[in-house]
């Protein structure tokens, strides 16, 4: 122990002032020979004893009080080892980077280790000082940070004791880069990083440093535990499996075991909040396994919200996770082949047939009947009463693959068809008189045909490919092109040698969904009635373009087709991150609302739903299931099973592994001066001051008893 | 019977010149002070205040050469034809034993003069009323183990100035030891045996075991006429002291050190019990009690005595 101002103790000399008083106090007292001291003996032994006690213990306080102001007036101090940050009061600029990942919820001696870090949060802001300028950087994935250093205190200490561990694996590194960059912008001298974390590695980027050697100081809690052993659920697949059960759906959950001993674990899975199947599995240090699960949905629905789960260890958000499990809807596809040939591959509908029904399998979700102009003479709806050769009513999509103009009649017909919910897909190809699809065929189109174009017309062949269009700007978020990036080179690498034009249109009710380099469009959707239509300008075989025989065919033709028939894919893009944002299609609605797990709905009408194709939910903070409700054009309301998606955290934050000292940036000096030692000094004089006061309190009872 | 009230006068006491105790301790010697107080203040006092059992029948003896032949026993004689001679106690003569309680509690001088020095002016106009009746008087002190003081009793005028110069002497000592009189009082029924006598103690009775009660009521037992003058400061009742003071003994070495606020009541609720309970032993015993304090007139003190014994005295003869 040492002292900041040692000629102070001379003060303690004050403590012969207690003492003297005391002397002179029992001497003042009047001595008095008394006779009958044995009465006072006998009455007041006991009170004679407390009032001598009293005196003592007044005596004693007051001594120490007076020591003790003279030894705080001393500052004392004491050095010991550094337990947690070293904290410096006094102006300076800092940011406390504090990982609330949902393995911040990580339970340490039952309670969750980020309500620890907040505590020590607290304790560095209260040391920090009020002249200390302070950010609080949270260290999830996506995290909003602050845009700059604030005094306010108060904010920042209600801030942390609102900390909770959000759903989203830890981004460390992005958040250090964050805090260098509210420091850099501070004009004090000392500025600090506080950071508070898991130190999970796969929070930590092995990115270029955010700041070198005369960057900020960083102070790293040591408030991981020493070992932090989780299991997880890391993912979770659901796939039709009609050889099981005609319902029947099979599950793949991998487990992982992120800590260094093996592990036994039991598992289950949950349909529509049942447990249907159990499982275990063993699980050695460090490994993942496969658990298969066979299971039914229930009677009556397609697709049900399904949730394996593992029994309990000390991070419970991750041993949970849910899919979205459904039976595979068949698009009933008739196809009007505008050019049969003999040969198969010149057929123009050989590449479509192959897209929509890969290999010719069953499970492949479509049905494709091909018919040709000729057989369409007979197509009537069965609503309207007249049998025909062929019954429209039976399938979902009709496809115009290079057919010439119809009669007014059956355009007509299939307009009512459409118009009741029906999916026309039309494309141009060299049957196609644009003059003869204005006469009758308008109905169908979501805009006029114009003469076609060829932009490789007159070229040599080695300049054929340089001329040709390609797909671009196409809208991403339509569900057509959900499964698409916004480069996208399976669509964008396609060559676009003829296409058609389209006329001018006032229609409200059209929308270009791509385009090709030129500005032309691309492909066309329109609304009418329940239905829809699709206007591809290009041929759907080799004739006009290559696009066939790029990988981006298959999907686009299985999306638009699905996308015409309102049956979307329940998988892949039903299983979002936390946090993420979930594109929603809302063409035929007029108000959409989803439901998080925890019941708190979020409704999208009016401008945000008017005129767009698909609304973007971003509140995908909690996991679990969502379901998503929609009100139509007519008014009517109900669960839009098929939109319905599920949130699951991301399985990278599961691994709890210590990242390297390595991983961490360099501690820059922050003040120009010496890193931090392992030394802190720590004064008493606080507590001694304290301390005095109590001992006036306690000689002013003791005074009055 | 009960005792008067002490602190009331006796009824049929004539209205007194009052004598202060304080200034009559400055007054010269004890024999003075002694004969201002029964001249003084008690004039007119009819002579035989101090009753006692004069004669009293005692045994037979055979008749030998010598013994005065008007206490030969003729109807004795005429009887059993021998001659007896009737022998008889305190032939002609009252004995009083006064008693003086000598010991360190009885230095103590509250406001006024020290009860040692009360009691012994009050025991010396005893002995010159006694005296001057030509009765027989002694003195005995207690207090000081190591040291006896014994005064036999005698009814010359001599002896008078005898019993004085120890009463100077005792004053002059002040009050040393812790004895209670128990010890004094049990020696006064050796020596009186069989024969009654005037016993007068006057002490403050702090006596932790109580034997100096139980010894006079054990005297009284034995015939004895037994007068208490039960002498207190006025201090020691009312305890007047403030502020914090330091309380030493003076029989023993204790000290207290508190605030007498704190411990008034409560010591003045033992005071008056313990008052109350020497009141009722010893009158219930029969024995002749009065209490007194040191700022209250010595005749009035004498006259409350003097006043009692001469009611008690036909009684007592009369048994």
């Amino acid at each position: 122990m040492g002292f900041l101002a040692p000629l102070m103790l001379v003060g303690v000399v004050a403590l012969a002032v207690p003492i003297a008083i005391h002397l002179i106090g029992r001497q003042r007292a009047r001595v008095v020979k008394f006779a009958a001291l044995d009465f006072l003996l006998s009455t007041k032994r006991r009170t004679a004893r407390r009032f001598r006690l009293r005196e003592r213990l007044l005596l004693l306080v007051r001594a120490i009080a007076c020591a003790a102001v003279a030894i705080a007036l001393a500052k004392p101090y004491t050095s010991c080892a550094r337990k947690g940050p070293q904290v410096t009061r006094g102006p300076q600029a800092a940011v406390l980077v504090i990982d609330d990942s949902f393995a911040a919820g990580y339970l340490v001696d039952g309670r969750p280790w980020i309500k620890s870090a907040s505590d020590e949060a607290r304790r560095i802001l209260t040391q920090l000082g009020p002249e200390a300028e302070l950010a609080i950087v949270r260290a999830s994935e996506g995290a909003d940070h602050p845009s700059e250093l604030t005094r306010d205190h108060l904010r920042l200490r209600d801030q942390l004791i609102a900390l909770e561990a959000s759903g989203r694996p830890a981004d460390t590194t992005r958040a250090l880069a964050r805090a260098a960059q509210l420091l850099a912008a501070s004009s004090h001298a000392r500025k600090t990083v506080f950071l508070l974390s898991l130190l999970a590695r796969t929070g930590l980027r092995p990115d270029d440093p955010p700041w070198g050697k005369d960057g900020p100081a960083l102070v790293v809690s040591e408030l991981r535990p020493a070992k932090l052993p989780n299991l997880a659920v890391t993912s979770l697949r659901s796939d039709p499996e009609p050889g099981a059960a005609t319902r029947g759906v099979a599950f793949d959950a991998e487990v992982g075991n992120f800590s260094d001993t093996a592990a036994k674990v039991e598992l289950s899975l949950a349909i529509a909040d049942r447990v249907v199947a159990r499982g275990t599995l063993e699980l050695a240090a460090g490994e993942r396994k496969t658990k298969h699960f066979l299971a039914a949905l229930p009677a009556g629905v397609r697709a049900a919200d399904a949730v394996v789960s593992l029994s309990g260890d000390s991070l419970a958000i991750d041993d949970r996770r849910w899919v979205r499990a459904s039976l595979r809807d068949r698009v009933r596809v008739m196809i009007v082949d505008g050019d049969p040939r003999t040969v198969r591959h010149d057929d123009e509908v050989f590449y479509l047939e192959a897209a929509l029904r890969p290999g010719d399998r069953e499970d492949s979700g479509t049905s494709i009947r091909v018919i040709t102009t000729e057989e369409l003479g007979g197509i009537e709806p069965r609503a309207h009463g007249t049998a025909g050769a062929i019954d429209l009513d039976e399938f979902d999509v009709v496809i115009l693959a290079n057919v010439a103009a119809l009669p007014a009649a059956r355009v007509n017909v299939l307009a009512d068809w459409m118009r009741a919910g029906g999916g026309i897909l039309i494309s141009p190809g060299d049957h196609v008189d644009p003059a003869a699809y204005d006469r009758t065929m308008l109905p169908l189109l979501p805009q006029g045909l114009r003469d076609p174009i060829d932009t490789t017309w007159g070229a040599p062949p080695d300049e054929r490919d340089s001329r040709a269009l390609h797909l671009v700007k196409w809208e991403a978020d339509h569900p057509i092109f959900a499964p698409f990036s916004k480069a996208a080179p399976e669509l964008a690498d396609a060559k676009f040698f003829e296409i058609a034009l389209l006329g001018p249109t006032t229609s409200a009710d059209r929308k270009v969904l791509a385009r090709f380099t030129n500005g032309a469009a691309a492909l066309v959707e329109a609304s009418s009635g329940a239905g829809r239509t699709l206007l591809f300008t290009s041929t759907l075989d080799r004739d006009w373009n290559d696009l066939p025989i790029h990988p981006g065919f298959l999907p686009l033709m299985q999306q638009a087709v699905r996308h015409l028939a309102r049956k979307h894919q329940a998988f892949g893009d039903s299983d979002h991150a936390v946090g993420s944002q979930v594109v929603l299609p809302t063409a035929d609605l007029k108000k959409l609302e989803v439901r998080a797990p925890d019941g708190v709905g979020t409704v999208f009408e009016g401008d945000r739903l008017v005129g767009r194709s698909s609304v973007r939910f971003g509140r995908t903070d909690k996991p679990g299931a969502y379901r998503v409700i929609g009100t139509d054009q007519t008014g009517s309301t109900h669960e839009r099973d098929e939109l319905a998606f599920v949130v699951n955290v991301d399985a990278r934050g599961s691994d709890l592994t210590l990242a390297p000292a390595a991983a961490l940036p360099p501690s820059g000096t922050g003040t120009g001066g010496a890193p931090a030692d392992d030394e802190r000094r720590v004064e008493l004089w606080h507590a001694l001051a304290a301390a005095v006061l109590l001992l006036l309190l306690a000689e002013g009872l003791l005074v009055q008893r | 019977m009960a005792a008067p009230p002490p602190s009331a006068p006796p009824p049929s006491a004539p209205p007194r010149l009052h004598l202060d105790p304080g200034q009559l301790a400055r007054l010269g010697s004890l024999t003075i002070r002694a004969r201002v107080i029964v001249e003084g203040a008690l004039s007119g006092l009819h002579r035989a205040a101090v009753h006692g059992s004069s004669v009293e029948f005692a045994e037979h003896k055979e008749y030998s050469p010598g013994d005065e032949l008007r206490h030969v026993d003729w109807k004795a004689y005429a009887k059993l034809d021998r001659y007896y001679v009737k022998q008889f106690e305190q032939e002609s003569q009252l004995t009083v034993y006064l008693v003086l309680d000598a010991s360190a509690s009885m230095a103590f001088a509250g406001g006024g003069i020290a009860k040692l020095d009360y009691a012994a002016m009050t025991l010396a106009a005893l002995a010159y009323l006694v005296i001057q009746q030509q009765d027989k008087v002694g003195l005995i002190a207690c207090g000081d183990p190591a040291l006896e003081t014994l005064v036999p009793p005698r009814a010359r005028t001599t002896h008078l100035h005898d019993l004085m110069a120890v009463l100077e002497s005792l004053i002059a000592r002040g009050g040393a030891g812790d004895e209670p009189p128990a010890r004094a009082l049990a020696r006064i029924g050796e020596l009186t045996r069989r024969r009654r006598a005037l016993v007068v103690l006057v002490s403050d009775l702090f006596d932790p075991d109580e034997e100096t009660l139980r010894m006079l009521v054990q005297l009284r037992a034995q015939r004895h006429d037994v007068s208490v003058i039960h002498l207190l400061d006025p201090h020691e009742r009312q305890f007047p002291y403030d502020g914090l003071t330091q309380f030493e003994g003076l029989e023993t070495a204790h000290k207290l050190l508190v605030n007498p606020a704190a411990i008034r009541r409560d010591y003045l609720e033992r005071m008056e019990a313990f008052l109350a309970k020497a009141r009722r032993t010893l009158t219930d015993a029969g024995v002749d009690y009065h209490l007194a304090q040191t700022d209250q007139p010595l005749e009035q003190t004498l006259l409350q005595l003097l006043v009692s014994r001469s009611r008690l005295g036909p009684a007592r003869r009369g048994r």
